[in-house]
């Protein structure tokens, strides 16, 4: 009796989810991504506006904040509930990509949106092995020197108007001294230490400082961190920033992010994205000056790639993803807050619809230096190990630690993380 | 033999004999004994294997294989571990005594028969029942640089003599504040335990003293301490326990920094079982904190048993 009864009950069951998946037959796409909350939101209408034009479909956001991104994401893949589209910070691409989560984005992305991707957002996009596009975003990145007029122009410093003339280090570091000694200014710079010590930040803003003096995070070609990460060159680089640390020309951590703009402006100068343009401007308006990286050997790097969407190979419906990710790269509105928050353009169209970024525009260096001096993280799948071990690096260096031996704990940890993964084929033969 | 002694020697047997007795103590005790075994037995076995393997946190083309200690051996030499098991202790020396000894003074205070007495031990009891993610959040504010309240307080007794403190972003000071933070949340806790314990000191021991012409002080010193000695040694084991597990503030105001100077065990084997993926490495970690808690705890009972408790 008691088997029967279980046995009606199963069925009841059974026929009722039956009978909900028919009330409710809409395709369901999953998306997980970070952001702030006016992203959020910007990213919230654009699923209407989708859901609207195709009423059969359901876009369900899954947020992970920022700075936990990659252990939320790790947390999906255990539980396998991977999302149709997720939002990748672009370093990370090799590893996702070695790990077989993505699948390649070109069959499922309306084609005019390739064609009008820039060089750069292809390349950060694309997995080294295979040669093909696993992400697509409609923005790229830069990092650039901003600086307070009034105090430039207190201490006479020359302010440089495109990639080719920025500061030396010689220059630079007069200024720094200059400033520190200027009434008014606290500090010489704001590097953005309040973004913490374990952010990617670190690997992304101070890792082309240290790589225009030629250092490199691991050798690009051999993949071995041991004689790159902790060459003489490395250690230079990264002692002269620990210097201007020592010297107390740089903002310390626990002062929060806004010095550069916050009452009585007591930073000089800002190592900062191209998102912190929309915020200083804001409060600062023609007081803001954009320079270009400052170059601490004989040639200039900067920064690129940003956080762009990926379709997983777990997503049933990769068709409709693609769709909705297509009709989202093309939103007006979605363009129209981008540019709002100074997004720097990775699509062709959107550049051109970016005045900040055009020849003349206040953010034109920027754009200049995307062409001339970008310099992609390491595309290899043991980044996660790399960026983690750089960024204990640098918080060691800058609060006074033997930089030569912070460096070489990375290297070792960085060789070992390849090591245990048998070299991550096939990037062990990749030369 | 005592009756009641015989009373019991028969209900025992007369249990042997039942079957369908032992039947249903085995079906009340099963649930209990289910979920340690699915949630604390399998979990801790399962540790010690993959402590001894390669495994990642999640799936990779990289085969998982036995390593042997390996994950050990790098654990022990990497500095970056010794750091966190030197920070523990450290921490763990610093509030003990911090802790304890707020509790034990407003426990002391809040025995007394002061006015709005049960509404006072309710406020000094609520950072306990705060969230500790609540209490970082406010903290970290007051820690602020330079202009943080609490450095706005240090520069005012001090007259501006006392340049602003970096309380979190020096390596010297952070761990302090650390322990400064952690002992105001939850010191509410040993606070609870010290009143339960002043409460259970008989009366009559302190007319006794008073009777005897002993003053506050020797009253206190040979009345309420030996009183309180279970107490003290249970309260010691518990603070050191939770201290050695600290996690919560670490990863929330320094992630161990600046420069590995907050650093724990436990932020460390988050460390690298989460953000460096190496589920192994990290199991490996558990199993060592494992060993230093478990010989805490033993010391725990030696003490208990020689205080006899």
């Amino acid at each position: 009796m008691g088997k029967r009864l279980l046995a009606a009950l199963l069925l009841t069951s059974a026929s009722l989810a039956a009978s909900a998946g028919w009330a409710d037959a809409k395709t369901i796409i999953h998306m997980m991504h970070q952001g702030d909350p006016g992203w959020v939101k910007a990213y919230a209408d654009v699923a209407r506006r989708f859901e609207e034009a195709n009423p059969d479909v359901h876009i369900e956001f899954i947020y992970a904040p920022h700075d936990a991104y990659n252990e939320k994401f790790s947390a999906a893949v255990m539980s396998k509930q991977l999302p149709d589209i997720m939002e990748l910070d672009a370093p990370f691409l090799a590893n996702y990509v070695w790990s077989g989560y993505l699948q390649p984005v070109k069959p499922l992305i309306d084609k005019d949106i390739i064609a009008d991707m820039t060089a750069s957002n292809v390349s950060q996009g694309t997995y080294p092995i295979d040669k093909e596009l696993y992400a697509v975003g409609l923005t790229d990145s830069s990092v650039v020197l901003y600086g307070n007029k009034k105090y430039l122009e207190a201490i006479g410093a020359r302010i440089p108007k495109s990639v080719d003339d920025a500061w030396t280090k010689e220059e630079f570091e007069g200024y720094l001294e200059k400033l520190s000694k200027l009434d008014g200014v606290k500090w010489p710079i704001d590097t953005f230490r309040g973004y913490g010590i374990k952010t990617e930040w670190i690997t992304y803003a101070y890792g082309p400082l240290l790589e225009s003096a030629g250092c490199d995070l691991i050798d690009r070609k051999t993949w071995k961190a041991t004689g790159t990460i902790d060459s003489d060159a490395c250690v230079d680089a990264l002692t002269t920033v620990q210097t201007w640390v020592k010297n107390g020309w740089v903002v310390p951590g626990s002062s929060g992010t806004n010095q550069f703009y916050a009452e009585g402006h007591p930073a000089a100068l800002a190592l900062g994205g191209h998102w912190f343009y929309a915020e200083a401007a804001a409060a600062m308006k023609d007081d803001v000056v954009v320079m270009p990286l400052p170059k601490l050997g004989d040639k200039g790097v900067s920064p690129n790639g940003t956080w762009i969407w990926g379709i997983t190979k777990a997503s049933e419906h990769p068709d409709v993803a693609g769709k909705f990710l297509s009709f989202f790269l093309k939103d007006k509105d979605y363009r129209e807050y981008a540019k709002h928050e100074s997004a720097f353009p990775g699509l062709k169209s959107f550049a051109a619809d970016s005045p900040l970024y055009a020849e003349g525009g206040p953010m034109a260096v920027a754009f200049e230096q995307a062409q001339k001096t970008a310099v992609a993280r390491p595309p290899h799948p043991a980044y996660p190990a790399i960026t983690s071990a750089f960024m204990q690096a640098a918080d060691k260096a800058f609060n006074g630690g033997n930089v030569k031996e912070a460096l070489s704990e990375a290297a070792q940890k960085i060789d070992e993380d390849i090591e245990d993964n048998d070299g991550y084929a096939p990037f062990d033969a990749q030369q | 033999m005592t009756l009641q002694q015989s009373a019991a020697v028969r209900a025992r047997a007369g249990r042997r004999r039942d079957p369908g007795r032992l039947m249903q103590e085995t079906l009340m005790i099963a649930p209990a004994v289910l979920l340690l075994l699915c949630f604390l037995l399998a979990p801790f076995l399962l540790s010690f294997w993959t402590s001894m393997s390669n495994q990642p946190l999640v799936p990779r083309p990289t085969p998982v294989r036995f390593i042997g200690l390996q994950n050990f051996v790098r654990i022990f030499n990497d500095p970056a571990f010794w750091t966190s098991l030197w920070n523990v202790t450290r921490f763990t020396i610093w509030v003990l005594p911090v802790q304890c000894g707020m509790a034990f003074a407003t426990a002391l205070l809040l025995h007394q028969k002061i006015p709005c007495r049960n509404l006072l031990r309710g406020m000094f009891f609520l950072p306990a029942i705060t969230s500790m993610v609540v209490v970082c959040v406010i903290w970290g504010t007051l820690f602020q640089y330079p202009s943080g309240p609490l450095n706005q307080i240090v520069g005012f007794l001090s007259a501006g003599h006392i340049q602003p403190i970096d309380w979190l972003g020096d390596p010297n000071w952070a761990m302090f504040s650390i322990v400064l933070l952690s002992a105001w949340q939850a010191y509410g806790f040993q606070m609870i335990v010290y009143l339960a314990g002043l409460q259970g000191i008989p009366d009559e021991l302190y007319d006794a003293a008073r009777i005897d012409g002993a003053n506050v002080l020797q009253r206190f010193w040979h009345v309420t301490m030996p009183g309180l000695r279970p107490t003290h040694v249970f309260v010691l084991v518990i603070t050191t326990i939770q201290a050695f597990k600290l996690y919560t503030q670490v990863a929330i105001l320094t992630q161990g920094g600046p420069s590995g100077s907050t650093e724990t065990v436990v932020h460390y084997m988050v460390r690298t079982g989460f953000e460096q993926q190496k589920l192994g490495y990290a199991s490996a970690v558990s199993v060592i904190l494992f060993v230093i808690v478990l010989v805490i705890a033993l010391l725990q009972r030696q003490l208990l048993r020689r205080f006899d408790v």
